[in-house]
């Protein structure tokens, strides 16, 4: 899939919004693609965008090698997409009847996928409840539905926003591993818009970060993490008040404070410059050190960064 | 249409559009077997309806109401048929949207302007079996006794609701653009209540209106017991015609409507 010189404004005059700001990228087959960006980043645009449910003002899209704009039906034989959570299947039909139905939309033969259909229904948990109207499944068991539905078809690339929205530990980690085996196996593409950093961490090859319509980083998470240069600092100490904590807000991006029985727990991402400024801070404060720590910064921690430095610099 | 990468277990066909109408029929009957209460409660009120109409109007009107009462169960028969083809595609949409399930009929290979079509002849199909039981007890309440050929009478109303079919199919698209008005639009369901008695053959123009030429050609059916070969080969060709004509503007309509949705970014919102 290929995407070149996105764009998107809606509106006009000083009233246009940019949605999508001149976005480029290509993602390879068999692989997992994390989209990440605040509200408003233009996440949702974007992916409507790709998929012609919007159309945008500048910019090409090339799904399998079919341009999205000038042959949509070539390049929807291709993709499905998981775009609303929870509800974008029939929940008065039952959970094979789903999977048959939009097989059948996405243009494929239902009858000729039918081990396809038991694998999934097997994989995902779902093989006993395939004869159960969709209504009278759990908020989970739903979740796992659409994701299903989305892959009867045999999709070569998925689109999934929040597909783990609303499921436990345990089928959360199931559907990540079935993605994964889907990706590896079958050579699926998936493009995943998730704000739970710790499954874009766990499945995804790549990650795209989105800030107000901009891709403003793009790369592998190993790379993000250490290109990042980020350190995660845990300081407890009973002369921090909340003064303190106030005067560290106004000076890091990233802070966390646990007002503790006396004192504070603090948490400070930043880069190697502001560690020394970290330093002066708490020699000015006439702070103590009760208890120092450093934390692994997460993709979560480079998100933040990433966004806010972004925003500052606009 | 291109076929999918081949699956590990299995090898996937593509389907044609024999595959789609089958499983959006399908679909249509499942629903209408499993959860009878909706067509039931539709039949129901339509009675009531009709009730009101042939014993209200008894008690005003007396003998004159009765001795046109084959023109007003014929008229109100073509009406439950209209009503269902006119709200079949907008309703769903309507419906589709608050779903969540929307973009994945956008997202077909068929094409959204077919499949939303199809779905609405299916809900068409759904309608012809409640208006019959409808018909059934009309003739049944109020003893009366039309001509019942059935291949006449199926293709002369076909053809007079697919020119409503092509209304809906406009307000559906109107109603992906902007979806509060979709309610609104079934207001207009109150209007074929006109078209239908139009007086067709005494304004020649109104025969180009939807349902007024073909309303004329079902009474003439059902009433006077003409036959599809006993109709001119003008009055046939025009009951196509306004069929087609209607069909075609409903098409474009919905076409630029969602397309116009699309560059607004407001297809799927509600």
């Amino acid at each position: 899939m290929s995407v070149t010189g996105l764009a998107k404004r809606f509106g006009d005059g000083t009233d246009a919004i940019v949605a999508v700001d001149d976005v480029s990228f290509e993602v390879e087959p068999g692989s997992i693609v994390g989209l990440l960006g605040p509200n408003g980043a233009g996440k949702t645009t974007l992916i409507k965008s790709i998929l012609g449910m919007v159309l945008p003002d500048d910019g090409t899209v090339e799904i399998c090698g079919f341009d999205v704009y000038e042959r949509p039906r070539e390049a929807y034989a291709h993709v499905d997409a998981m775009l609303e959570g929870a509800r974008n299947d029939y929940w008065r039909l039952t959970v094979r009847e789903n999977l048959r139905y939009f097989a059948t939309i996405s243009g494929v033969d239902p009858n000729s996928v039918r081990e396809r259909h038991d694998r999934l229904l097997e994989q995902l948990g779902l093989a006993e409840k395939a004869d159960v109207p969709v209504r009278d499944l759990s908020r989970g068991m739903k979740q796992k539905v659409s994701l299903a539905s989305v892959l009867a078809g045999g999709a070569d690339v998925v689109f999934l926003d929040e597909p783990t929205l609303g499921l436990d530990i345990e089928s959360s980690r199931t559907l990540q591993t079935e993605l994964r085996r889907l990706v590896e196996h079958e050579a699926l593409t998936v493009i995943l818009s998730s704000h739970d950093m710790d499954v874009v961490e766990t499945v995804c090859d790549r990650v795209l970060i989105m800030s107000e319509g901009r891709i403003v980083a793009d790369d592998t998470v190993d790379s993000l993490l250490s290109a990042a240069g980020l350190h995660c600092i845990q300081i407890t100490s009973t002369d921090i008040d909340a003064e303190v904590v106030s005067t560290f807000r106004s000076r890091f991006e990233t802070v966390t404070a646990d007002a503790r029985d006396r004192g504070y727990r603090l948490e400070v991402t930043t880069d190697s410059d502001g560690l020394y400024e970290l330093m002066d801070l708490l020699r000015a404060s006439d702070v103590t050190l009760d208890h120092v720590r450093t934390i692994e910064p997460d993709l979560e921690d480079v998100f933040v960064e990433l966004t806010t430095i972004d925003r500052r610099d606009r | 249409m291109t076929s999918r990468h081949p699956d590990s277990s299995s090898s996937p066909r593509t389907a044609g559009y024999y595959h789609l109408t089958r499983a959006v029929l399908y679909r249509e009957y499942l629903i209408f077997v499993r959860y009878p209460a909706n067509a039931i409660g539709g039949i129901v009120i339509a009675l009531f309806f009709f009730g009101v109409l042939f014993y209200g109007g008894q008690m005003v009107a007396g003998q004159a109401l009765t001795d046109s009462i084959e023109g007003i169960i014929v008229g109100y028969f073509l009406w439950t048929l209209s009503v269902g083809a006119y709200s079949s595609i907008s309703n769903d949409i309507s419906s589709e949207v608050q779903w969540g399930t929307l973009e994945r009929h956008v997202m077909t290979p068929f094409g959204f302007a077919p499949v939303a079509l199809l779905k609405g002849v299916a809900k068409i199909v759904r309608t012809f079996l409640t208006s019959t039981i409808i018909l059934a007890v009309m003739i049944l309440i109020t003893g009366t006794t039309l001509q019942l050929n059935l291949l006449t009478i199926l293709v002369v109303a076909t053809l007079s609701i697919v020119s409503v079919l092509g209304l809906g199919l406009a307000a559906g698209g109107i109603t992906v653009l902007y979806k509060q008005i979709g309610n609104w639009l079934n207001l207009l369901q109150f209007g074929f209540i006109v078209l239908i008695s139009a007086p067709a053959f005494d304004l020649g123009w109104m025969r180009l209106l939807p349902l007024a030429h073909g309303s004329a050609l079902l009474q003439r059916t059902m009433v006077d017991g003409n036959r599809l070969w006993e109709f001119t080969p003008v009055e046939l060709a025009l009951l196509i015609g306004v069929a087609v004509g209607y069909l075609a503007a409903g098409f474009v309509v919905f076409t630029y409507a969602t397309r116009r949705a699309r560059r607004l970014g407001v297809l799927g919102d509600y």
